[in-house]
């Protein structure tokens, strides 16, 4: 019985960390996301601002953990004029690898590449 | 034309065509390999605003939040990251040559196009598309028929020019020819009459200076000789041939009394294999010029006490002498007109010239060895 259970453990944490494409975790969407949604700036839109800018997941995870240990007008990826509308958020006190993998864990879910398909073949291999 | 005219004719020509050949070879490469880097220049700029078509698409996919975002399939294109890795396309080469803003391979065009800001997160913008051959095998073909007019008009003109080249040469010739001519027309009748002289001596008078008119017989028909050679060689295209049966051994052995007095001269030692009845179709005169003009030359250059062999059967005649021979060097240009290996003797160099012309003209087949200081073998083979 112990065995059973420690096998279902297991195999959930794995089937979860496997798993890239998983909603942004809780203490991510309360801290950042929850006030971006009152605000109606779409999670997405931040996303893709990043995208524009720093092209590589590496890049974006870089400074969104950058803006986020140190929030401030010249780390944000919004105009400065943004902050004359809406306040700076607070710094986060959350564990670095923690935040780390939160943040991996929203880019992986906005990931371009799972959007995009080829117009009126979609279903063919790509050439190469 | 000569042999030796056509001979310089011809180095002219091959000098003169293979450099104006190469000058213009290596000018149409060059302005081909410019004019198809132009061709392919348009093609990539072609490619460049196609590309351009593809990252205003990639700007408005990037706008939208729709799923899916259709990427669009044609021309094919590619989106890489900052760091060169592959994002999504419509085709993903296997090694895109990141070192190039442009290049070919496997007869497809490749342009890398930078895309600021990254729409889609793509920096480089890969596309590609075959290339259009068709004005290049237009340029192939007009510079191919361009050589190939370029190659005659330059042909003439190296013929017309080789001739002008050639006319210095050609005028000595015809002087010597013409000296020849009048010479022969000239030498004609004196000689004639000293051989008929000689010989009503030596019939009707008892004359005591035998040796003396035997020195004046010799050095009179070997005048009247040349004279007969000169004639052969002025007339030789103009002469009406009168082809028949006719007895080469008899022949042989008329010319050689006929030579007696000089073979008696140097004291040479005769060494005779003539088969009798060998009948060969050829015409009578130009028997005689081929039979004297070996014979003289073996007596000519041989040396006192020396030694002349002549063999005659069915196949060949094969005349060996123990004279000065010819050198090796000088053996391939001894059948040409006025050309001499040794001028140690008297003569125009003219003979051997004539026994080729003889050869030729009946398809006779003539061979000479030489040993230089050792002597010289000739044979005329007949079918």
């Amino acid at each position: 019985m112990v065995i059973k259970r420690t096998l279902i453990i297991i195999t959930t944490t794995l089937i979860a960390t496997a798993n890239p494409i998983t909603k942004p975790s809780n203490r991510l969407t309360n801290s950042c996301l929850n006030c971006h949604t009152k605000q109606k700036i779409p999670s997405e839109l931040i996303y893709r601002r990043y995208l524009m800018r720093y092209s590589t997941d590496k890049k974006m995870q870089k400074r969104i953990l950058a803006y986020l240990k140190k929030p401030t007008p010249s780390n944000s990826i919004m105009p400065k004029q943004f902050f004359l509308k809406f306040p700076m958020k607070k710094r986060l006190d959350i564990n670095g690898s923690i935040l780390e993998r939160d943040i991996k864990g929203y880019l992986d879910y906005f990931n371009i590449k799972n959007k995009l398909k080829v117009s009126n073949n979609s279903l063919s291999p790509i050439p190469k | 034309m000569l042999v030796s005219e056509k001979r310089s004719l011809f180095r002219f020509l091959a000098i003169y065509l293979s450099s104006t050949f190469l000058l213009f070879l290596s000018a149409t490469l060059i302005f081909y390999h410019y004019q198809k880097h132009n061709i392919l220049d348009t093609q990539r700029e072609s490619l460049k605003s196609k590309a351009y078509q593809i990252s205003q698409e990639l700007r408005k996919l990037h706008e939208q939040f729709g799923v899916p975002l259709l990427y669009p399939p044609s021309p094919l294109s590619a989106i890489y990251d900052s760091d060169q890795n592959y994002i999504f396309g419509s085709f993903n080469p296997t090694n895109p040559l990141w070192q190039n803003e442009s290049y070919i391979q496997e007869d497809k065009l490749f342009y890398f196009y930078k895309l600021e800001p990254y729409y889609l997160g793509a920096k480089y913008l890969l596309v590609n598309q075959k290339i259009e051959h068709t004005q290049i095998t237009i340029l192939q073909k007009t510079l191919l028929f361009f050589l190939l007019v370029a190659g005659l008009f330059f042909t003439i003109l190296g013929i017309f020019l080789g001739r002008l080249f050639i006319a210095p040469m050609k005028e000595s010739m015809q002087r010597v020819n013409r000296f020849i001519e009048d010479t022969t027309h000239e030498l004609n009748t004196p000689i004639s009459t000293i051989l008929t002289n000689i010989e009503l001596i030596e019939t009707l008078y008892n004359c005591k200076a035998k040796k003396e008119m035997k020195r004046i017989e010799i050095a009179s028909k070997t005048l009247s000789r040349l004279y007969d050679d000169l004639t052969y060689l002025k007339l030789n295209h103009n002469y009406h041939r009168e082809i028949e049966p006719l007895n080469i051994g008899q022949l042989l052995q008329e010319r050689l009394l006929y030579f007696q007095s000089m073979i008696e001269a140097k004291s040479l030692i005769l060494t005779e294999a003539i088969e009798q009845n060998i009948i060969i179709a050829i015409d009578r005169n130009d028997a005689l010029r081929l039979i004297d003009n070996l014979l003289s030359n073996a007596i000519k250059y041989n040396q006192k006490n020396g030694k002349i062999t002549i063999a005659l059967n069915q196949k060949r005649l094969h005349i060996v002498d123990s004279g000065i021979g010819i050198k090796e060097e000088d053996l391939s240009r001894i059948h040409e007109r006025f050309n001499r290996a040794n001028q140690s003797e008297g003569g125009f160099g003219i003979g051997l010239d004539i026994v080729g012309q003889v050869v030729k003209e009946y398809s006779f087949k003539f061979t000479i060895n030489s040993i230089y200081t050792e002597g010289t073998e000739v044979t005329i083979t007949w079918s």
